[in-house]
Order: structure tokens, then sequence, then C-alpha cells
């Protein structure tokens, strides 16, 4: 029998990065937006097959905001790890994600987490180009160009935190 | 020290040959070695006690090691800075040792005894430190039964008067538990269909259990969701940190929720749960906890190998109450009938009492308007008619007047003072009584009056009149003006007539002659006229014949004749038709001569029967 284990994941970023679309269209979930607004948090699951087990990454999708001081930290209690959202074509979406990882890391310590830089598929209105990804790749981070619209780079970075969530 | 004196023998005893050796040397040398460490050992192989070069040797070689031991040994030796040195390094050594699982065990004891004594020095330490965590637990369980004694009351009250209350009235007797119980147990009608326990850190769901047929989303979706509400609660609200969400509903869906130190159990239920299911659920709760602490505490995701927990949760999720299979047999008829019949026997008793009471109020008012009797007291109770009052003696008799209603007498009790009335027409019934008035006399209440009217005898007159001035002030007058004396009017002048008539005899006649025959017949129509009015008028009358002689002869037979004369008379009016029972005779002779008998013309006179009429009441 294959053990399946659960690991609590959150997802964070800035105001209108994507990051419900994302989890719209690649995540199981059974719970409405309006728990976002209301209280400020929305549970979905992802369910990644690795070799040796299933992880099911219950995903805490924290509402987004520009102001991090509203961020409700408490959400971020026993997680296993958290999946930072940025929107590539807006540089002041990148900076919201470096200060969420410095507030989360300051209160719960260092944790895996991927960052994803969303619309990637908007090559010509890109504000940061590969070279600066590239950059933060070489800080050990693990970053990763994706697209809600086109799918691209989302299912490898839920398979990447789960390998290494569960390790 | 023998073991140590046998090896050096056994050294010396060996056999020389075995290798190039000195064993004779090396023995003496660890000999001498032995002796410097045990002085006592030099007699035993003849070893002088001390070299001084040995010891030399040694301060040369350790020199460094003999001073840090000798500290070590003063250090060891010395209670105070033994403690001293232990207490420096005691946390450390506490701290490393905190994995072994021996420690607890081995520090139990001693630490039992010392918070013992710690608690009896200064309770007030232990309360100050259990107060937060006590306090808070003590007021949801007075919460808790204070919900459950509404919740009991307000089935209690709900159900209290209906048909099927009375029912449950009916097998709390039978079974001897209180209505509140039987009625919790029909009404609180509830299924437990999802248990979950959640891990209170991250919100992970632990173990979940569902009934049979409930079904629900993604357990584990839903029960981080779950966590993330409670967070939420706590975080918005109070900022209690110890407590949590208790209960939701959603229509009749209630979510309660017990919270352990690591894990949160949650109960959905449908229906109507007593409040009692809290502590069964705290129960299961804190067994959980007790039996599978540590893993609880690590809790990291991995469900697996936690089936006993499964199995303890599913005890919750056995809970139900499920509601009393109605039986639908059709229209119970029975009930219906007996129902009935109750009700119809209530109605008429009701009815029957209402009319009671109707005919007791008509008897009652009817008692009132009669002259004599004063009502003070009306009552009714325990099916009796109660009255009381004052009542004058010729009033009219208040149990001859129940005769006419349906009141049964015999629950009616009376209770009359006896008094006398001045009313008219009591008044009137006292002189009628008093005066028994003859035919001729009528008496009647007009105007306020007692008044009388007829013809009456003097004698009677004179005894109504003392009766009428002897009337209580207040009473009604008694006139007596309307009633005639019989000696005025008709009766006196008819007597008069018939006293004016005689019958004439010849001499030593005891019969009259038949001249005389007009006359009698004269005389016996005025009888019969006498004795018809008399009759009217109430009066007796009686007419005296008195037969008389003249004074001729002798005095004997002039009385016999006399008497025969008066005897003849009555028999001739007797044969006139009047009733000789009106008539009386008597015999004068000669000595009452109506002339001196000068004469013959004198003595004709004499020789006569003479009439004398008597009024006088009625015996």
């Amino acid at each position: 029998m294959i053990d399946t284990v659960q690991r609590k994941i959150c997802m964070l970023g800035g105001f209108s990065v994507g990051k419900t679309s994302l989890v719209k269209r690649y995540v199981e979930s059974i719970f409405s937006d309006s728990y976002l607004t209301t209280v400020g948090v929305k549970i979905d699951k992802k369910v990644e097959q690795l070799p040796d087990r299933v992880v099911s990454l219950v995903l805490w999708d924290l509402a987004g905001e520009d102001d991090i001081g509203s961020l409700r930290m408490s959400y971020l209690r026993g997680s296993a790890g958290y999946v930072l959202v940025a929107d590539r074509t807006r540089r002041s979406t990148l900076q919201m994600a470096l200060s969420l990882r410095e507030r989360v890391e300051a209160d719960y310590g260092p944790m895996p987490f991927v960052l994803l830089m969303n619309k990637s598929d908007l090559k010509e209105q890109w504000a940061i180009d590969d070279a600066e990804l590239e950059d933060l790749r070489h800080r050990g981070w693990w970053v990763r160009a994706s697209s809600a619209r086109t799918g691209e780079g989302v299912e490898d970075a839920f398979k990447d935190l789960a390998v290494r969530v569960t390790r | 020290m023998s073991t140590s004196t046998a090896t050096l023998d056994w050294l010396l005893r060996l056999c020389p040959s075995d290798s190039g050796i000195d064993r004779k040397n090396l023995a003496s040398l660890l000999a001498e070695l032995a002796c410097s460490v045990e002085p006592g050992l030099s007699k035993g192989i003849g070893i002088p006690s001390r070299d001084p070069r040995l010891e030399e040797l040694r301060t040369l070689l350790f020199g460094g090691e003999i001073e840090v031991l000798s500290r070590l040994r003063e250090v060891v030796e010395n209670p105070e800075e033994f403690a001293a040195a232990v207490g420096r390094v005691l946390h450390g050594a506490i701290a490393n040792a905190s994995g072994d699982e021996r420690l607890g065990p081995v520090l139990a004891p001693a630490l039992e005894r010392a918070t013992q004594s710690s608690i009896r020095k200064d309770p007030g330490t232990l309360i100050n430190v259990l107060y937060p965590l006590i306090v808070p637990a003590i007021r949801k369980s007075i919460g808790e039964t204070v919900d459950e004694t509404f919740q009991s009351l307000n089935e209690t009250l709900k159900h209290s008067l209906s048909w099927r209350g009375l029912r449950w009235r009916w097998e709390a007797w039978r079974t001897g538990r209180s209505f509140a119980e039987v009625v919790l147990k029909h009404t609180l009608v509830y299924q437990v269909e999802h248990v979950f326990l959640i891990h209170r850190h991250t919100g992970l769901l632990i173990v979940h259990v569902a009934a049979k047929e409930a079904t629900s989303q993604d357990p584990q979706l839903v029960s981080s969701m779950l966590a993330a509400i409670q967070d939420f609660v706590r975080d918005s609200f109070a900022g209690v940190r110890h407590q949590g969400l208790d209960t939701m509903q959603l229509g009749e869906l209630r979510l309660w929720s017990e919270q352990g130190p690591f894990a949160t159990l949650v109960a959905v239920i449908r229906g109507n749960p007593p409040e009692t299911l809290h502590e069964t659920l705290r129960a299961v709760l804190s067994r959980v906890h007790a039996e599978r602490s540590r893993t609880l505490e690590s809790f990291n995701g991995d469900s697996s190998g936690l089936g006993d927990i499964e199995a303890q949760l599913m005890e919750c999720v056995a809970l139900r109450q499920r509601a009393q299979l109605t039986t639908r047999r059709g229209f119970p008829w029975l009930v219906a009938l007996i129902a009935g019949v109750v009700l119809l026997a209530a109605g008429v008793w009701g009815l029957r009492s209402w009319e009671d009471g109707r005919q007791w109020d008509r008897y009652i008012s009817l008692l009132r308007t009669k002259p004599g009797i004063v009502i003070t007291e009306v009552a009714r109770h325990d099916g009796k008619f109660l009255v009381a009052g004052l009542r004058d003696p010729l009033a009219v008799d208040p149990r001859a007047l129940l005769l006419g209603s349906k009141i049964d007498p015999k629950r009616v009790i009376a209770n009359w003072a006896s008094y006398q009335g001045l009313d008219p027409e009591l008044v009137l019934e006292r002189l009628r009584a008093q005066l028994q008035p003859p035919a001729s006399v009528t008496l009647a209440v007009a105007g306020g009056r007692v008044v009388a009217q007829g013809t009456a005898t003097p004698t009677w007159l004179a005894r109504a009149r003392g009766a009428g001035r002897l009337l209580p002030i207040g009473a009604p007058a008694f006139d007596l003006s309307g009633v005639r004396d019989v000696n005025d009017g008709p009766l006196s002048k008819l007597s008069d007539a018939i006293e004016s008539r005689s019958i004439h005899f010849d001499y030593d006649e005891p019969l009259p002659p038949s001249g005389q025959s007009a006359t009698l017949d004269q005389v016996a129509k005025e009888l019969n006229e006498l004795a018809t009015l008399a009759s009217s008028l109430g009066v007796r009358t009686r007419v005296t014949l008195t037969g008389h002689s003249d004074s001729t002869g002798r005095g004997t037979f002039n009385l016999s004749l006399s008497l025969a004369r008066a005897e003849a008379v009555r028999a001739l009016l007797k044969k006139r038709g009047v009733d000789p029972d009106l008539l009386a005779v008597r015999g004068a002779g000669p000595l009452e001569p109506l002339e001196v008998e000068a004469s013959d013309a004198a003595r004709s006179v004499n020789r006569r029967v003479s009439f004398t009429v008597g009024i006088g009441e009625q015996p």
C-alpha cells in the first residue's frame, strides 16, 4: 500500500498576481472565493503522485493584499512549505513576494518554498527578465516561470514542493 | 588484597625459561609499585615500605594529574563543593537526557514529593498557575449544565400539555423516570454524522470517520477550513488563546468542537442533540490524548497507523437518538372512542353542573322575593348548596319551595335563624292566626295596611282592636273600619220582628187555636230568614220559645202547660220547615205575665208563646 501523507502549504502573493487563477485551474477546490474576502483564507488541495507515496498538499490560499501588515500570519502556523506568487509583468509584485518571504522566515523560520513568476506567457510585457531570475536561483531559491493560462511550470512547481516537503 | 599477593606468587613461580625477561627483577619492581599504592603489602613480601626514588619518579611523571586528582577528591568529598559543582551542570545534564525515556519515571517520585510539599507550603502558587486553565473549563462546564437545564425545561414546557405529553407522563410514571428525562428522550432526535480529529498546529486532518449514510466533501479540505475558521474567530474576536469556536449551527446541522492540547475534535451532528453529548465527545478526546499523546504531538501529516484512534472515533459516530417509530395502523379508533366517551362524560357532567347552578340561582332569587326570608349567605361547595339567613316562622317553608325546583334537597344545607318580620303579608298572617276571623270577615293587604272587612260580633271586634293596638312600631296599620257590628242592620231588624211576635192560646189548651196559623206561618218564614242571614254573616243564633200560662189553676200544672205550649209551637214550626236545632224551649208558667191579670182579656194576653233571639259567635 502506498502511503498518503498530507502537508500544509500556504499560497502567498500580492494583489491580482493570478494566484486564484492558478488554484482554479490546477487544484481541487470545494470552497468559493468568497472565503478569501470573508475569512481571509480558502483551502484547496493538490494531490501529487510521487514514486514512493502520494502527497496531499493542503493549500491555504491566503487573501492577497498589497498591505503586508494585514496578512494573517497565524494562518501560516504549521505550514510545511509555501508558494510565493508574483506577476512577472509587475516588478512591485516581486518586491512584495520578497518581503512576504522575509516576514514568513522571521516568524516561522526557513522552510521550503517555490517562487512562481506568473503570467510568463506575456513575454512582451515582462518587467523581470530571465537574468534576474537566474540571480535569484543562484541564491538557492526555487524559481519557476509559470502561466495560469498555458499551465507552464505549475505542475512542476507543485511536484518540486511535494518532494521537498516530504523529504 | 589477598588477590594481589596471590598474583605476585604466581608470577614468581612461573618458569624462568619462557622468555628473556628477568622475572625476579620485574616482580620486585611490581611489588614495589604495589607497596607504594598499598603500604600494608610490604610485610607479606619482604620489600622495604617506601622507596623515596619511586616517590620522586611518580611526582616527576604524574605531578599535574595528582594535583588535579586531589582537587577533584576534595570537591567530591566536600558535600558543599560537590553540590555546587553538580548544580552548575544539572540543567545541562537533564536537558541532554530529556530524550531518554527513563528520565521521566526516575524523576517522577521526587518531583511528586516536591510538588506536594510546595503546595502544602503555599497553595497560592498552584492556584495562580492553574487559575487561567481551570476557570474557563469550569465556566464552560457550568454553561453547559445551565444550557442542559434550559433545554430540558424548554422541551418539558413545550410538551407538558399535549396529548403526546400525557402519554410521556404516563411513561415516566410507569418507568419511574422524571418527566423531563422522558421528554428529552423522545424529542432529542439526533445523529452524529461525521467526526473529524484535527491537528491543532497544522490544521491537518488526523482521522475522519463518518456514519454510513453520511456524505461530505473532501474531509481534508473540510478539516483545514474548520481549523482556518477557528483561527479566524480566535484572531478576530476576544483573543482568548485557549478557547475556540464551540458550536456552529446551520439549519439542522450542528458542528460541535472540543479542544484538546494537540487535537481538536469536531462532530457534525444532524438534529437536536442533548447538551450531555459535549461530555461524551470530550471523554473520547481525552482518551485519545491519553493513549496517543506523543503521536498527536508529533503528527506531521502521516495518518498511517492510527487505526486505534479511528476505532475510538467510531464510538462517537455511533451516537444517535432515533425518532420513535410511529406505527401507522390507521386511525386510532379505540383511542378516539375512549376520548369521545371521556369528553361526553365530561360534557354531561359540565352541563349538569351548569344546569344545577342555574336551578340553584333561580331558587335563591325566588327565596329572596318571599317576605319573611332574608338571605345572608349563598355558596356552592363540593357539590353541595349552602344557604343561610333569617326566616320568620310564618314565612314560606324554603324546603317546600325546593320541591318545585329540580334540586335534590339532600344536597342543600340550610341554616335559618328565626326573626319576626314586619311585612304586611306577615302581619296579616300573624293577625289571621291570632284572631281567627269569622267567615263574615275578610283580612287582606291593601296599600301597605292590613284591612279587615265584613261583619263581626262585638266581642270579636273588641279582640281585633286589642290585637291592632299591640302591633309593634313600624308594623303596617290594622284597619278595622270596614267591619260592621252584627247587631246593626238586617239581623237585628229581623230579630226584633221575631221577638214582637207571640202565639196565643185558649184557656187550658196546650195547642194554639186554628186562628194562629197565619201568625205561625209568618214566624216560620222569619225564622228561616234569620237562619239564612246568620249563616251568611257567620254568626250563631238561637231562638228560645217561652211558653206562658195565666195565673188561674195550680202552679205546677201551669208550668207543664206552658212548656207543652212551647213544645207544640216548636213542633208546628218544625212542620213549617224551621230547623228544630235553631229552637230552644222553656216553660215560664204564670211567672212572666205580659199584663196584670185583672180581666179575662188580660189573662188571654198572658196565655201565649213568646220568642227571644240570641246572637253569638259561632263556636
